[in-house]
Order: C-alpha cells, then sequence, then structure tokens
C-alpha cells in the first residue's frame, strides 16, 4: 500500500492550504459558465411553525463545486436535503417553492423522490457504510434500481473514489473494517457507483481527521470534472480551497450571498458576509 | 451561629449511620429471597427428577471425582489464572468443611433437614456455583472456548435436528420431497446462478420458480404412487443441502476450496451413517438429518479450530467427559456400589404416559410441544416482525397515520397485560367453536399461543428496528432505496440479532403457558404423538399438570418433578440460545 | 456522465414496483392490524358469550350471588361470583404482602445501593422468577411450600390452601414490582440526591426520604401492574389451591365491624375466578350450555379488572415520566 507516501502528498497539501484564505485555487472559474443543473425559487421550508429556509433562489452550474457557508442553524443543511427531497422523511417537515433538475421542478406531483435520489448522491457528516462487505456497499445503488453490477462498475467506483489501490485485495471484508477517511470515501464511492448527476455533501470531512479531511478534498475537485458537487461546510478555508461558487447563509435561513468564491472571499457585496468571514459574527 | 462554630471547634461529630447499615443489608436480602427461594426449590426437584436423596455418597464421591474435579481442572486451564486455581481449590475445600459441619449442626441443633444429605448439600451448595463460575472464565479463553464451542455446537446442532425431525411425525415427508424438489432446488439454482452471473433476471425469478414448485408438488403428491425410502428422503432434502451449506459457509469465512469440500465431506458422511442407525421413536430415516445437523457445525468448528492454532488443546474436552464417565462406571462396577434409579432417564424422554409411575413417559407431550412452539415460531415471527415494521418504519409522528400508529401502540401494551387465561377464551371461542379448528387441536393451540406473545415480539422487535442508527436508514434512502428495500436490505439484517433474541425468548413463555392449553381443550394426557396439526394432543406443561393432580407420591414426586425439569432444562437451553445468538451476531457485525 | 441534457426522467417507477412496494406496505398493516383485531375478538369473544349469559342469570344475581356452583352433579346450577371474588382477594392480597415490600425495597438496593456489576448481575437473574413458568410454581407449592409450613409453622394447614399459593404468586411477581419501579427511581435526576447530600443527608436519609417519594408513581403503577398480574395468575391456584368455592363465615367483631378470620381463609382451599373458569373448561367444553357462558362471564369481568387496572397504571405512570 501506498499510504505512506501518500499521507506525505496531504501532509504537504494541508501546509500549503493553511497559510491563508484568499489563495484561490488556479482554476477557480473553470467551470463557472457551463450551464445551469439545478435552481431554486423562492424556496422555504417550515418545520411545524418555524421557517428553517426564507425564499431562496440559486442557480448551480453544472460540473462544478458549490459550497454553502454559514453559522450553525442557519438551514444550510436544510437546503441542501431539499434538492434530493430528504426532508420528505420528516414529518413536520414543509416545503414552498421550487427546485428544478434541469428544468424539471422535483416537488411537482408526477415526481418520485425516489426516483430523484437515484440522479442525486448524497454523503453524510458521519461516514455510514452499511454493515455490509465493501463491494456490497458499492453495488447498493445499482441494486436497488435493479441493475445487476459487474466488477468493473466496482472498480470504476472504487477508484473514484480514490479507494480502489487500498482495498482492491479486501472487498469481500465489511466496510466498517476501514478507517474514518476510508469509509467516507467508500460512501462516496457508493455515491458516484450509480452515477448519479449532482452529489451532495453535507459537511463531509468535519468527523475526520486533517488528514483524512485533505484527501477528500482532493477527491471533491476531482469529482468535479464528472459530477456537480454541492457541498455544505462550516469550514471557511475549506470552501475557499475546494469550491468555485460560494452561497453565504446567515441565522434565519437566509441565502445572504451567492457568487464566485472568490468574489465572496475577496470583495463581498455585503457587509454581513464580510464580518461572517473575517471572523466578527457566527 | 455560636453553637454551631463551638461544636465545629470540637470537631465534626458523627452521624449515626446503623439504620442506613441496617437498611442496606435488609433491601439486599429482599433482592435475593425470591431468588434464595426458587434456587431452593430447583434444588428440590432435581433431586427428585435424579432421585439422589437416596444416593449412596460413595457414588456421588466416584463421580465427583472422576468426573467433577477433571472437568473444574479443564476449566481451570482453559482460565490459566493461578489465583482463580487457588481460589477455586480454596472454596472447594472449605466448602466441604463447612457444608458439613453446618449441616450436621442445624440437623443437630434446629431441626432435620428433610431428603437432603451433607453430601447432596455440598454438591449443590458449593460444587454447582463453583462449577458455573469456572465454566463461565474458562469458556471465554481460548482452550475453554474450543472445548465448551464443540460441545455446544454438536448438541445443538443434534437438539435442532431432533426438533425438525419430530415435526415429521405430522408433516407428509412425500409433500416435503417434492416441494424441495421441485421447488426449493429450483429457486435455489435460481439464486445461486444469479449471483454468480450477476443476473438481476434470475434472481427474481427464483421466488417464482419455488413458488410454482411447491404448487406442483402439491397437485403432483395425489398423482404420484413411488417415493424413495425415508433415509433417501432425508439425506436428500437435508443431509445434501446441511453438507453444502456448511462447505460454502467455511468458503465464505475464507477456506479454500480443500477444506471447504472436507467440511462438506464429513457432514455428508455423518448424514450417511444416519441411513443405517434406527431412530426408535422418531419418524424412519430421522437419524440422518440428526447427525448431519450435528455433524456439520462441529465439522465447521474444528475447521476454525485447526486454523487459528490456537486453543487446539479444547478438543480433549469430550475425551475428558467420556473417560469420566466410563472410569466412574467401572469402578462403580467393580466395588458393586448402587447408583440412583432416575426418573428423567432416557426412557422417560421416549414413552408414553401410563398408569404406573415407573413406566410413565412424556414422550407424546414433548412431541406436541415440539409442534405446537414451531407453529408459533413461525406465526409470531412473521405477525410481530411485521407489526414491528409497519409501526417503526411506516409509520408518521402526526395525521391519521400517525393516530393510528399511536393506538396500535397502546393497545399493544394493553395486550400484553391480558391474562393467558382470558387468551384461551379467545381460542375457545374463536379458534375452537366458531372457526372450527377443534377443540385442542395443535392449530388451535398454536393460533391461541401466537396472539398470547405477539404483544412481546412486537415489543422486543421494535426494539431492536429502534436500535438500527438512523444514519443507516438515510443513508438508504440517500441512494434512492425505496421504503421496502431499505427494510430488506438494511434495516432487518441489522435489527436480526435482537429480533430472534427477542422472539426465543417471548416463545420460552409460550412453552410453559397452560392455562389457555385448558381452556382450548387440550388434552391433559395422550398416549400416542399426535398423527397431525389437526389431531388432538398434549403438551409438556400440560402433561405435568395432569400428573401433579395424581395423588399418588411416585407420582408427585417422582414423575412430575422429571416432567419439570425437562421443561426447565428446555426453557434454559432456550434462554442460553438467546443469549449466545445475541452476543455472536453482534459481535459478528 | 449522464451528460445528454435535457428533461431527467424523475416519473414514478413502473406499475410493477409500485404494486410491490405498496404490497409489502400492506403487509406490514395488515399484520400490525392483527393486534388491534386481537383486542376486538377477545371484547367480541367474551361479550357475545357473556350477553347471553346475563340474559339468563340476571348481572344484580350474578354479582351479589354468595354460591358459585356452576356445573353440580344433579342439583341447581347457582351462579354468584361472590366466593370468587373472595378467593381472588384471598389471593391477590397474601400476594401482594409478599411481593410489594420486597419488590420496593430490591428496586431501593438496585438503583441506589448496588455496583453497576452487582447490578448488571441481579437484574437479569430477578427476570428468571418472572419466566419460570406458572404450573412448575404452581406444583413447588403444592410438592414442597405446604408440606414444609404443615410441619414447621401452620400443621392445620390443607393440603390445597390458598397460603402457598399467594407465596408463590409473591415471589412470581417481585421483579414486575422493582423492574418498573427501579426505572422510576433511576429516573429520578441526581441533582435531587446531591441536593439531599448536600444538606448532611445520609445515603439512608437520601434513599427513604427524596428517591422513594420522588418515584412514589412509578412505584404505584408498579404495585397496580403486579396486582393486576397476581388478579389473572390461573396455573398456580388451580395446582396448588384446589378448587372449592367457599363462603367463608363473617365475624362481628369487638366494634361491630364485621371481618373474616385470615386462618380461615389461609389454610383452606378457596376458588378464584381464574380456578372456576378452569375447572368449567375441564368438563365438558360444548357450547351454548350456562356454564359455558358462565365461563365468558367470568373471563369479561376478569378481562375488564385487568384492562382498568392496567390503564390506570399507564395513567399513574405517566406522570412520573412528565415529572422529569
Amino acid at each position: 500500500m501506498s499510504q505512506n507516501q501518500q499521507s506525505g502528498d496531504e501532509a504537504s497539501a494541508e501546509s500549503e492550504s493553511l497559510i491563508t484564505t484568499d489563495v484561490q485555487p488556479a482554476e477557480t472559474n473553470r467551470r463557472s459558465r457551463s450551464a445551469t443543473i439545478l435552481e431554486t425559487r423562492d424556496l422555504s421550508v417550515y418545520y411545524g411553525d418555524d421557517r428553517a429556509l426564507t425564499d431562496v433562489s440559486i442557480e448551480i452550474p453544472e460540473h462544478s463545486v458549490t459550497a454553502l457557508i454559514g453559522p450553525s442553524g442557519c438551514g444550510k443543511s436544510t437546503f441542501l436535503r431539499c434538492l434530493n427531497r430528504m426532508n420528505d422523511l420528516i414529518d413536520a417537515c414543509r416545503v414552498e417553492g421550487e427546485v428544478t433538475l434541469r428544468g424539471k421542478n422535483v416537488y411537482d406531483e408526477d415526481v418520485d423522490p425516489v426516483a430523484l435520489r437515484r440522479q442525486i448522491g448524497q454523503v453524510f457528516q458521519k461516514p455510514n457504510p452499511f454493515p455490509k462487505s465493501i463491494r456490497d456497499n458499492v453495488t447498493y445503488g445499482l441494486e436497488v434500481q435493479g441493475k445487476s453490477a459487474t466488477d468493473e462498475d466496482v472498480e470504476r467506483a472504487l477508484k473514484g473514489a480514490a479507494l480502489w489501490d487500498e482495498v482492491k485485495d479486501q472487498l469481500g471484508s465489511s466496510g466498517l473494517d476501514l478507517s474514518g477517511g476510508q469509509q467516507q470515501r467508500l460512501c462516496i464511492a457508493r455515491a458516484i457507483a450509480p452515477d448519479p448527476e449532482v452529489i451532495l455533501m453535507d459537511e463531509p470531512t468535519s468527523a475526520l481527521d486533517p488528514v483524512a479531511a485533505s484527501k477528500i478534498e482532493d477527491l471533491i475537485d476531482d469529482l468535479a470534472e464528472e459530477y456537480t458537487v454541492v457541498i455544505v461546510t462550516h469550514n471557511m478555508q475549506q470552501a475557499a480551497r475546494i469550491s468555485d461558487r460560494t452561497a453565504v447563509f446567515l441565522t434565519g435561513g437566509e441565502l445572504v450571498e451567492y457568487d464566485d468564491t472568490a468574489t465572496i472571499f475577496e470583495d463581498p457585496a455585503d457587509d454581513r458576509v464580510e464580518d461572517y468571514i473575517t471572523g466578527k459574527f457566527g | 451561629m455560636a453553637v454551631d462554630r463551638e461544636r465545629a471547634g470540637a470537631g465534626f461529630g458523627e452521624v449515626s449511620r446503623v439504620k442506613g447499615v441496617a437498611f442496606r443489608y435488609v433491601s439486599f436480602g429482599a433482592s435475593i429471597v425470591g431468588l434464595v427461594a426458587l434456587a431452593t426449590l430447583l434444588v428440590y426437584v432435581f433431586i427428585d427428577a435424579f432421585d439422589l436423596a437416596n444416593t449412596n455418597p460413595v457414588w456421588l464421591l466416584v463421580y465427583f471425582l472422576t468426573l467433577v474435579v477433571p472437568f473444574i481442572g479443564f476449566c481451570l486451564y482453559s482460565a490459566g489464572d493461578r489465583a482463580l486455581t487457588r481460589r477455586t481449590a480454596l472454596v472447594l475445600g472449605g466448602g466441604l468443611v463447612a457444608t458439613a459441619v453446618a449441616f450436621e449442626a442445624i440437623e443437630l441443633l434446629i431441626t432435620p433437614i428433610p431428603r437432603l444429605t451433607w453430601q447432596l448439600a455440598y454438591l449443590f451448595v458449593v460444587v454447582a456455583p463453583v462449577v458455573s463460575y469456572v465454566v463461565f472464565v474458562g469458556a471465554q479463553k481460548p482452550v475453554g472456548a474450543t472445548g465448551f464451542g464443540l460441545l455446544g455446537r454438536t448438541l445443538g446442532g443434534a437438539v435442532l435436528g431432533t426438533a425438525v425431525a419430530i415435526l415429521f411425525i405430522v408433516l407428509d415427508m412425500r409433500l416435503w420431497f417434492l416441494v424441495f424438489t421441485l421447488g426449493v432446488v429450483p429457486a435455489g439454482a435460481a439464486r445461486a446462478y444469479g449471483r454468480y452471473r450477476g443476473s438481476g433476471r434470475a434472481l427474481g425469478l427464483s421466488i417464482p420458480v419455488g413458488v410454482l414448485g411447491a404448487v406442483a408438488a402439491v397437485f403432483l403428491r395425489d398423482v404420484l404412487r413411488t417415493y424413495p425410502t425415508p433415509p433417501f428422503i432425508f439425506i436428500w432434502t437435508f443431509g445434501a443441502p446441511i453438507a453444502l451449506a456448511a462447505g460454502l459457509f467455511v468458503l465464505n469465512r475464507g477456506g479454500t476450496r480443500r477444506s471447504a469440500a472436507a467440511v462438506g465431506g464429513v457432514s455428508l458422511a455423518a448424514a450417511a451413517v444416519g441411513t443405517v442407525t434406527g431412530s426408535s421413536a422418531l419418524p424412519e430415516g430421522s437419524a440422518v438429518l440428526v447427525f448431519a445437523a450435528a455433524a456439520a457445525p462441529l465439522a465447521i468448528h474444528l475447521h476454525g479450530v485447526l486454523d487459528a492454532e490456537k486453543g487446539r488443546v479444547g478438543l480433549v474436552l469430550p475425551v475428558i467427559l467420556g473417560g469420566g464417565v466410563l472410569l466412574g462406571a467401572a469402578l462403580v462396577g467393580a466395588f458393586g456400589i448402587p447408583g440412583p434409579d432416575p426418573w428423567l432417564d432416557p426412557g422417560y424422554l421416549t414413552e408414553a404416559p401410563s398408569r404406573t409411575a415407573v413406566e410413565a413417559g412424556l414422550y407424546p407431550a414433548i412431541v406436541g410441544s415440539v409442534i405446537i412452539i414451531a407453529l408459533v415460531a413461525v406465526l409470531s415471527f412473521v405477525l410481530g416482525v411485521g407489526a414491528a415494521v409497519f409501526l417503526e418504519e411506516y409509520t408518521a409522528d402526526t395525521g391519521v397515520v400517525g393516530a393510528i400508529a399511536r393506538i396500535i401502540q397502546i393497545n399493544i401494551a394493553n395486550l400484553a397485560a391480558v391474562p393467558s387465561v382470558v387468551y384461551g377464551l379467545l381460542g375457545l371461542g374463536l379458534f375452537a367453536n366458531l372457526l372450527g379448528f377443534g377443540f385442542g387441536t395443535a392449530v388451535t393451540a398454536a393460533l391461541t399461543l401466537s396472539l398470547l406473545i405477539l404483544p412481546i415480539t412486537v415489543i422486543s422487535a421494535q426494539e431492536a428496528i429502534r436500535a438500527v442508527p438512523d444514519e443507516l436508514r438515510q443513508g438508504s434512502y440517500a441512494m434512492g432505496a425505496t421504503r421496502w428495500q431499505t427494510t430488506k436490505k438494511v434495516v432487518l439484517p441489522e435489527a436480526m440479532p435482537g429480533i430472534l433474541t427477542g422472539t426465543i425468548l417471548a416463545l420460552g413463555r409460550a412453552i410453559g403457558e397452560t392455562a389457555p392449553l385448558i381452556m382450548i381443550g387440550a388434552a391433559t394426557t395422550v398416549f400416542s404423538a399426535p398423527s397431525n396439526v389437526w389431531s388432538r394432543f398434549s403438551a409438556m406443561p400440560m402433561q405435568i399438570y395432569a400428573w401433579a393432580n395424581f395423588p399418588q407420591a411416585e407420582f408427585r414426586y417422582g414423575v412430575v418433578a422429571a416432567g419439570v425439569v425437562t421443561l426447565l432444562i428446555v426453557l434454559l437451553s432456550m434462554n442460553t440460545t438467546a443469549i449466545i445468538v445475541r452476543n455472536k451476531l453482534e459481535r459478528d457485525s | 456522465m449522464s451528460d445528454g441534457a435535457g428533461t431527467p426522467d424523475l416519473q414514478r417507477p413502473s406499475s410493477l414496483t409500485r404494486i410491490k412496494e405498496s404490497g409489502y406496505g400492506g403487509v406490514f398493516v395488515a399484520c400490525a392490524a392483527v393486534t388491534l383485531l386481537t383486542t376486538i375478538a377477545i371484547f367480541a369473544t367474551l361479550l357475545s358469550d357473556a350477553l347471553f349469559f346475563f340474559s339468563e342469570v340476571p348481572i344484580t344475581e350474578f354479582l351479589s350471588g354468595t354460591e358459585w356452583s356452576p356445573n353440580p352433579r344433579g342439583g341447581g346450577l347457582s351462579f354468584g361470583i361472590v366466593p370468587l371474588v373472595i378467593g381472588t382477594l384471598t389471593v391477590t392480597i397474601t400476594a401482594a404482602f409478599v411481593a410489594l415490600p420486597i419488590g420496593t425495597l430490591t428496586a431501593i438496593y438496585l438503583s441506589e445501593y448496588a455496583t453497576p456489576r452487582v447490578r448488571s448481575i441481579l437484574k437479569p437473574m430477578l427476570e428468571i422468577l418472572a419466566g419460570v413458568p406458572t404450573v412448575v410454581y404452581g406444583y413447588f407449592a403444592l410438592v414442597y411450600i405446604t408440606p414444609a409450613l404443615q410441619a414447621t409453622l401452620f400443621p392445620e394447614m390443607r393440603t390445597f390452601n390458598a397460603l402457598s399459593a399467594s407465596l408463590m404468586i409473591g415471589i412470581m411477581t417481585i421483579p414486575m414490582v422493582s423492574s418498573i419501579s427501579e426505572d422510576a427511581m433511576s429516573a429520578v435526576p441526581d441533582s435531587l440526591r446531591q441536593a439531599g447530600y448536600g444538606l448532611g443527608a445520609t445515603k439512608y436519609e437520601v434513599s427513604t426520604g427524596i428517591v422513594v417519594p420522588a418515584s412514589l408513581s412509578g412505584i404505584a403503577s408498579s404495585y397496580i401492574l403486579a396486582i393486576s398480574r397476581a388478579i389473572g395468575e390461573t396455573m398456580i391456584v388451580v395446582v396448588a389451591m384446589g378448587a372449592q368455592a367457599n363462603m367463608p363465615e363473617v365475624r362481628s367483631a369487638l366494634f361491630g365491624i364485621p371481618y373474616i378470620h385470615p386462618a380461615e381463609v389461609l389454610f383452606d382451599s378457596g376458588m378464584t375466578i381464574t380456578v372456576s373458569m378452569v375447572q368449567i373448561a375441564g368438563g365438558d367444553l360444548v357450547g351454548g350450555t350456562l356454564p359455558y357462558d358462565a365461563m365468558f362471564a367470568l373471563g369479561l369481568t376478569l378481562f375488564v379488572i385487568t384492562l382498568i387496572m392496567n390503564v390506570l397504571s399507564d395513567i399513574i405512570a405517566e406522570r412520573y415520566r412528565e415529572a422529569y
């Protein structure tokens, strides 16, 4: 295993990224001009009588990384869960407004949330591999869609999640035997195996140590070549490092500013965003 | 304030603790008084069942030295703890003196203790707890784990095999043969092919193919006239699949093809030996099933032990036990020491009830109990898991569905408190009379008992399902799995150890229930095993109830005690199995 | 990499999948419905036969009659539940004298005094007491307890008597009292205990003066459940208490308060509601006869009593759950 060598790379990546927040990835604007894939219009969410999200309108371009940042409780995770209708699983949750995937409103009557989630994968805060073998974890998405999974599918997904080299000899062992970072990459492999259009990530590195986290960050950059990534993070450096576009939510579920990441971090239009980014607030 | 300061100057003083200490001991005494009472009663019923009261002390001494002491030695060797060895020796030796002195003192000064000698008291008060403790400690180390695993698996397999064989007293073996050949085999083949080739269509086909085959089998049963002999049917429908499963299990665990073949071969060979062995009380050919079911886990265990290279010494445990029994028998025979004449002997388990105590047996009641429990297990498992899945996975907290779910939940809690005799009336009025399933038939009894334990199975299954982390559900739903897919592929496999444990414990409740059986008109005594599920039957607790009313002392103190001990041993092994299942599966996942 | 733009297909899946999905949902609903149907069936079964019974025997006569002889050989039938109620009360009260104090003390020990290790051993062992089949307890009472009591304390005791049966029921219901009471005591927040210790109270004073009063509703709820269980207990009394519906002599005491001498009901055989049901069932089970229907009337009485007690216990238990 090339673990040692890799962790060396990570260490350097880590030290690089720690220098400052306003070092931008060279290719920040590489993809921001592509077509819109996801769009929300006046999206509001209520939990019972409490309003968790207020009139959010946003356009997310294809093949890009969009970061959602903001203080805790600002509704960024709620927003993420609206995109693949995971909020449907919460009884008291009510959604108003529109979310369109390639122009189709996913809250239309004729849309099946299950079919929607097959197009939009999700990675959670805490790694949650199923207590099954690594192979079964990766093939799960294909299996539930009634498709048969080949060994190539497994290899492609694990390679896509940069996990193949570490686990190729133990595909039959339990996914729970992996380390935390490996588990999270397994979850990413699981999400990309059915080849979705969009991958939602809900603070995917917050439960991991810095080395494992930076590996995931590298991976996210690669994923954007093929997928559209929407990532929630409360780590501003991370947002600055990996995203093309950044949306800032503030308390009350309000979208304050949404722009290219460089603009948000260097020259935000809203004072509250500046306060938040410079640490005066939140 | 001034007073306080003065007191402080003279030290803090002391608050009396006498009341507190007394209370502490009283409350401790209260918490064990029930257990002590039960333990005492169990000792007596044990003495009665095995006729130990009239046993020659020398006989006890011989077996103590040839069997018990080497066994304790084995456990201590496995534990490998010198302090424990010293303590055990001290307790055994000191306990001997203490028990003898205390016992004689009580007998002399206070009152004679009926049907108990100091030797027996020593066995039960000192030796039995010591043995269970060293077994507990020893079994956790490799040597002990090997030895007890060997015995436990073999015995467990044999008992399970016997229980399944007993079912064929009422099941149509030939129909089973056809169903297996036409339904189970093709379905299994389709499944294996689907798995191997990654073909979803073949996987999907397996269930329809199995159902079609089973339906065809039911039709063919009336047409076909010639069938293989029972031993062959058992080899084909049980011996071969068990051997195959054992081999695949070894392969899955990372064994080589050769060792998998060896494990499968041993199982199949054991099954083949069964064809030439008679089986008096069971259906013809049952020995095949019993042997295969005992040999397969044994072979798997041996394979694991030989692979592990640790604790192989544990394999001598059967030799120690067998040698101890033989040596004891030889000594007893050589010196002409009379042994006890236990009521609970093989004849008791394989013979029918009788008017004379010596010939009385429990066989038909055991068969009745096994059949009822098998039916109850299937019914209550399906209903219990189904209801629990609905309540945990398919409901909402709010709205109409939420309200219905809450009503069902309250209702289940109340059902759990309904006296069992009332369930008996339900069975009598609904199943026996209204639906015409007959008085005292196995079907009526099984339905009644299933409803009786349903609240327990539902509640325990709910707890198990609730314990599945929500992240797994979220992960599954986010992958675009439907509710049923999430339940089937993620929730149920994860909850299964808990569900199984709860179900086995609930079955333990069902196996001891008597009042509902009386109410539905179960026979107190039947002289032959039931021939089908619609015939009148008896069950172990019913038979105990019947015998307890007999005025003769041999019945009261001998035959019934043997029945009680049998029932309790069954219960104990079920509960132990439940706990082992839970611990094992939880550790695996 | 489904770069092919255009509207994604988010339609509901094929009807087969949908049918399959709702089919499984239906199966689960059906399983859950069985539990509801069971309650309805119990009510319907008991009520239909009981109503028939009450059309023959007036309910006032049933409730106030002092003679119970459902199936006399050649005598008249009489269905007065009073002797059965007295038998049931005798057993229940005696069992409560065993189970309630012992159970409460056990709960206090487990929750306040026991080390975690002792608790983890003692709690499952206590559950064994409730897991032994009741017919076995009945056998113990008849064959071991009664002779032992006759030989030592009460030589005048009959072979079939209420005392031995009650003792066994008491032992059986200990875990019911102890486990629910202990739950209630464990739910008492530690801050209350700390407050007690802070005022210089001893452990004994904290246990009895703070924890027990604070968990009173939980304890009461456990008592009601245990008593309800004792009322419905069948096999112990059937085996050990015999089956003689006695009407004990009511004496007038010094102050004119009528009482029943305990020895008269405890040392003698008697009959509870449950025993009489078993006795009728042990005879002929042909439907439509008056004794057959009487059995359902008794069952209904028993069901209603235990249901009321259970609901009562639930309501009381709710209070301590709300408190913390």
